[in-house]
């Protein structure tokens, strides 16, 4: 029997917008089929609701009351970049810089002042994906990643404004990070829609940084679709680490699809704090043997707030490495949710796959659900998966405050003990150190 | 001057009852031992001092010159001087030995009005203090007690101790563990801090410790009071005899 859903305001209200600005999406003509074959792709389905299994604890369709117009451009000083990027501002690294979903050739400029590419400059090209959709750009870098059923990528595909275009070229090594910024701003509620595109080629070397963040007086409601797709050629290694630093009541939701060449070592962290609901899908195909992919992460959540870490882990060829290690610290009535699923295939042998969530409970009202799900199709394979849940250890509590630390200090310290371990895979000094002031800063208005 | 008035505990949420109107004084200046079996409360009285959470005092009250300490959080009671060496350090994962010592250090300072110790400063007293107790600073870059050994556990507890600059000492069991050398390191770190400004209270099983720290006075605890005190012979006396004639009264 077919039981005809009701659409919610926000379900009805996406495909209005969506005729509103159609017209003015970059890209035009060369685009616009795929635009609406994915709206329509997204009017099938609706948005995802508890009763689809990826989607339990995430329950968008009641969750998302209204559906935000898209957001203009921006026009933002480097003063105010510098001000949204708070402790990223320190990060030595070549910017590409998005203001509500829109390139921003002057900012990515002017804030690279002293650190542009240099040589390496010819190994990279860099592009803003709104030129790119013109020339008719409109394939998925990522291969074998089955997105038929992602309603919030069928969004992104039919509304994504701009993103950044990026391929290193075969062997090339990178040694500046390549940082792409979207800064929010405008005192109105808006949503933005924005994809990268990344390409390494083989044997290359690059470190990559998304950072999403909130220029000074932004509207407190927004909600960003964002997608990243990166194909990582044979023997590459990538380090590509996410920060969501988007303070107020925004909606983020994101993807990253990514699919690793033979050899290849892929370290992924994903740092989430200050966000009334993120969605984080992660979905990664090994298509080649020997590959390495470990993905790290931490979030801080307080108030009602909700971050939602899905991870697809395909092993779908043999003598692959997994290691997925994700800390979140919850306060007050905040939930935080980890999903694991990892396949492995029936000829992917020999695979090795280790999968850690833990969360620590500032508060009786917090709530963590952690579903590991282990597919396993063959037969000669190590596969394994933890979760904890704690509180704040008394007793070390004690052992701190007996060395004269105040107890708001302890416990400050002990919840850097805690997420510590998970920041420590973030190699670069710098941005590790900002990750640890994001925390620092979190923790102080937090237990005040 | 430490004066512990006919002290009563129970854990909390269980109706047995461990210090049973435990009574003594310890006076600046001087060292004083407490043997007993166990489960006699030594290490209750150890924690009950510091102030941990999960004791009761139904009776009795503890001084610290002259002012009461029972209502004080741990970390007050720290800063009044009040310093327990564990019997076993707590480990502390991704947090640097150093960044613990400075917050720890600091912490008190400021409670106690001085001065907070900037970066060089600190790291010249640490440097100093640990070269004394054979510590390395390079073990103070890692993460605080995780993967020491038992002897290293105990130096570092000493150290902190020596940075905190108590004027009540409480080691607990500190001998634990030891082999004769850690002994002798940890042993020389606390009798370096002995002076006229600090009372120390030395709890201990066996006599083995107390060669090398030697008390003013010994007090023997059983059954949750002090049972009898004497010099530092007592503690011969019990290596001796054992704790069998005082079992009978703990009953």
């Amino acid at each position: 029997m077919n039981v005809a859903v009701i659409k919610t305001k926000a379900e009805q209200a996406i495909p209005e917008l969506f005729e509103r600005v159609a017209n003015d999406l970059p890209g035009g003509a060369k685009a616009a089929p795929a635009r609406r074959e994915a709206l329509s792709r997204y009017a099938a389905i609706g948005l995802p609701h508890r009763r689809i299994e990826e989607w339990k604890y995430t329950d968008l369709r009641n969750s998302l009351k209204e559906a935000f117009a898209p957001a203009a451009s921006a026009k933002l000083s480097d003063a105010e970049l510098t001000a949204a990027l708070g402790p990223l501002a320190a990060l030595d690294g070549h910017r590409i810089v998005f203001v509500n979903g829109h390139y921003d050739a002057g900012l990515s400029q002017s804030s690279n002042a002293g650190r542009d590419l240099g040589n390496a400059g010819r190994d990279v090209n860099i592009a803003p994906l709104s030129e790119a959709l013109a020339s008719g750009l409109t394939s998925l870098a990522a291969e074998g990643v089955d997105v038929g059923q992602n309603a919030v990528l069928a969004l992104n595909a039919a509304f994504v404004t701009d993103g950044a275009v990026i391929s290193v070229a075969e062997g090339a090594v990178i040694e500046t990070p390549l940082i792409i910024v979207n800064v929010r701003a405008g005192k109105d509620a808006r949503s933005t829609a924005v994809r990268n595109v990344i390409n390494v080629g083989a044997k290359a070397k690059v470190t990559i940084v998304e950072a999403f963040v909130v220029a000074p007086g932004a509207a407190a409601a927004a909600q960003a679709n964002t997608a990243t797709e990166i194909k990582v050629g044979d023997e590459a290694e990538v380090v590509h680490v996410k920060t969501v630093a988007d303070l107020g009541e925004v909606t983020h939701l994101a993807n990253c699809l990514a699919s690793l060449g033979k050899g290849t070592v892929y370290r992924g962290f994903q740092f989430t704090l200050g966000t009334r609901l993120a969605r984080n899908g992660f979905n990664v195909v090994y298509g080649g043997e020997n590959a390495k992919f470990e993905l790290s992460g931490a979030f801080l959540t307080r108030g009602t707030e909700h971050v939602d870490t899905t991870l697809v882990v395909d092993h779908a060829v043999p003598k692959c490495e997994s290691r997925e290690l994700f800390k979140g610290v919850l306060a007050n009535e905040s939930r935080g949710i980890f999903q694991g699923k990892v396949i492995v295939r029936p000829d992917a042998q020999k695979t090795d796959g280790k999968q850690m969530a833990q969360a620590l409970m500032l508060s009786p009202g917090a709530e963590f659900d952690s579903k590991p799900e282990l597919e396993i199709y063959a037969d000669d394979v190590v596969c394994g998966h933890g979760a904890t849940v704690a509180e704040i250890d008394e007793d070390l509590m004690f052992y701190c405050q007996s060395r004269g630390i105040p107890a708001g200090l302890a416990r400050a310290l002990l919840v850097q003990s805690f997420i510590g371990e998970a920041l420590d895979r973030v190699e670069n000094d710098t941005l590790r150190a900002a990750l640890g002031v994001y925390a620092d800063a979190w923790l102080d208005d937090t237990t005040a | 001057m430490l004066e512990i008035k006919n002290l009563h505990v129970k854990i909390e949420d269980e109706d047995r009852e461990i210090l049973k109107g435990l009574t003594l004084t310890v006076p600046k200046g001087e060292v004083h031992a407490i043997m007993g079996p166990n489960g006699s409360g030594k290490s209750t009285l150890a924690y009950v001092l510091a102030g941990r959470p999960g004791y009761e005092v139904t009776d009795g009250d503890i001084l610290w010159n002259g002012e009461s300490i029972l209502e004080m959080e741990p970390d007050e009671r720290a800063a009044k001087g009040v310093f327990l060496a564990f019997q076993y350090p707590m480990e502390i994962p991704g947090v640097a030995g150093l960044t613990f010592l400075r917050t720890a250090t600091n912490s008190v300072r400021k409670k106690r009005e001085q001065a907070e110790l900037s970066t060089p400063e600190f790291m010249k007293v640490v440097r100093e203090k640990a070269a004394k107790l054979n510590i390395d600073t390079e073990m103070l870059k890692r993460p605080v007690n995780v993967g020491f050994s038992g002897g290293e556990k105990k130096r570092s507890e000493i150290l902190q101790m020596a940075m905190l600059e108590p004027s009540l000492c409480v080691l607990d069991e500190t001998d634990s563990g030891l082999d004769i050398d850690a002994l002798r390191i940890v042993s020389e770190g606390v009798n370096a801090l002995r002076g006229s400004d600090r009372a120390m209270l030395v709890i201990t099983h066996y006599q083995r410790l107390l060669n090398y720290i030697v008390p003013d006075k010994v007090h023997v605890l059983s059954g949750g009071q002090i049972r009898k005190s004497g010099d530092k012979g007592l503690a011969l006396e019990l290596e001796q005899s054992g704790y069998a004639e005082y079992a009978g009264e703990a009953a």
